[in-house]
């Protein structure tokens, strides 16, 4: 069967997720950090719920009522410049 | 500094912006969109009463109040960061840091994936791209399609998808993962199903009602599903075959489709092969809440509710001082119970305690005269996520 890509930004497919979940035992946290899955261009927005749910499946791990993958600024794409303070006109 | 700034120019945030101007408090609201009207702006569908909701037009019903009020609203503004301060908010967007007293993010909802093989081929997209190409941009998304995933949003889209003249081929369920599982399982799906059978016309009406009555009879229907789908509005829908691979060199030149068991599992050997160059993937809704994370509000997983929602009150504000939400990032909901709830966040903000008193009952009333609930027990995630409020003040 083909593969189905989770994480379209990093490319991380279901069975490479599926996979370090059985292999180490691990938390969602420790999947993005292994596999990438969550640390691209969308910050997670698209595979973040999917991820979740391969945890849920392969792991045990139930949602909790902290958000998974702990989000982080920025949350949208942004330029540099924006980020580095040369663009604010308060 | 700004007395209010409204992240999200939906029907939330756009009726918040309105009831804080009655108040003449000075007022932004912000989208990243290039217009305003959030996810209200694409729909249009027949009421069960038979008259039309046509989101365009409710947009405009707003924005004249809004306009009427000399509100400001920037559209094409993105905000990635949300810092409070001992006084309010610093709201960090993609053309300005802007400082306020008080903060309502009503950004609504983020569509599911389903993943399935393929989907990451030009041609695919989520159901509600497909209803923003068509209703708000007015481009066709493709010649031929094919929906999958079988869920209250994907019909009513599918729906205007064919108001517009875009054929579809049907709709049908996503191949079993261990992601796409509960869309992928007829039973489930039929019971989902049933929830909507009362939009159709009369043939799925009779069908959807007989189904109804109860688990056992539903169990029934679905084993004995009719191999050629049942049709509503005179597209299939498919709850025995599943969608395993979308094909396709550098876009979408067909799917493959199998027939699955009542549990959702591929029966091996009835593979079909159908032409389409588009397909709409549609796994629900959730609630959009990074900004309220990075605000550091507190959250609840309410399942109910659609997911991780910040925690709030009726009153529509959270556990952060001068922090608000509306509309459905507190929990997938329609576009009339966002407008409502905005309502009650706008009063809240101004302080206006007997018009949000008021307009709490509205969203009540609203929410009990809705004909589609995207979740049967939303009134029990609503009462959940209350108690939370409680619990943290």
């Amino acid at each position: 069967m083909e593969k189905t890509i989770i994480c379209r930004c990093e490319e991380v497919s279901l069975e490479d997720i599926e996979n370090t979940a059985k292999k180490h035992n691990c938390s969602a946290r420790e999947v993005k950090l292994r596999t990438r899955a969550g640390m691209g261009y969308c910050g997670g927005r698209t595979c973040r719920p999917a991820v979740d749910a391969v945890l849920a499946d392969v792991t045990g791990e139930k949602a909790g009522h902290q958000v998974p993958l702990k989000v982080q600024p920025p949350v949208r794409p942004v330029t540099l410049s924006v980020l580095g303070g040369t663009h604010h006109d308060n | 500094m700004l007395d209010v700034v409204i992240i999200g120019a939906g029907p939330a945030g756009l009726s918040a912006a309105i009831a804080c101007r009655e108040s003449n408090l000075d007022v932004l609201v912000i989208d990243e969109f290039p217009k305003p009207g959030g996810r209200l702006l694409g729909q249009l569908h027949q009421e069960p009463t038979g008259e039309w909701w046509n989101g365009i037009k409710e947009t405009e019903a707003l924005l004249n109040k809004a306009n009427a009020l000399n509100t400001k609203i920037k559209c094409g503004v993105s905000c990635h960061h949300i810092e409070k301060t001992d006084d309010g908010y610093i709201i960090h967007t993609n053309t300005a840091l802007i400082k306020t007293k008080k903060l309502l993010i009503a950004t609504g909802a983020a569509e599911t994936a389903a993943p399935i093989p393929g989907w990451t081929l030009p041609g695919v997209m989520s159901i509600g791209a497909a209803q923003v190409m068509t209703n708000v941009h007015r481009v066709q998304v493709g010649k031929r399609g094919i929906v999958v995933g079988v869920n209250v949003l994907s019909a009513a889209i599918a729906r205007e998808l064919q108001i517009a003249g875009i054929d579809l081929h049907s709709m049908a369920l996503p191949v079993k993962n261990t992601v796409t599982k509960d869309h992928a399982h007829p039973g489930k799906v039929m019971d989902g199903l049933v929830r909507i059978a009362h939009l159709a016309p009369s043939a799925f009406l009779r069908f959807g009602s007989k189904f109804a009555q109860s688990a056992k009879v539903r169990e029934m229907a679905v084993k004995l599903y009719p191999s050629g789908g049942v049709k509503m509005w005179g597209m299939p829908i498919h709850i025995r075959k599943a969608i395993t691979k979308i094909n396709g060199t550098n876009q979408v030149e067909s799917v493959t489709m199998s027939n699955v068991t009542p549990e959702g599992d591929i029966i091996p050997g009835t593979e079909e092969i159908i032409k389409v160059d588009f397909v709409c993937i549609a796994g629900g809704l959730y609630p959009l809440s990074e900004l309220a994370s990075v605000a550091g509000c507190p959250f609840r997983h309410i399942e109910e509710l659609g997911g991780h929602v910040p925690v709030h009150n009726e009153r529509m504000e959270t556990p952060l001082e001068g922090l608000y939400v509306a509309g459905n990032i507190t929990g997938i909901e329609s576009a009339k119970v966002a407008r409502a709830q905005g309502i009650v966040a706008g009063y809240t903000i101004a302080g206006d305690v007997a018009k949000a008193e008021s307009a709490m009952q509205d969203v009540k009333a609203i929410r009990e005269a809705a004909s589609i609930q995207f979740h049967p027990q939303i009134k029990a995630g609503r009462a959940k996520i209350h108690r939370a409020f409680q619990e943290y003040v």
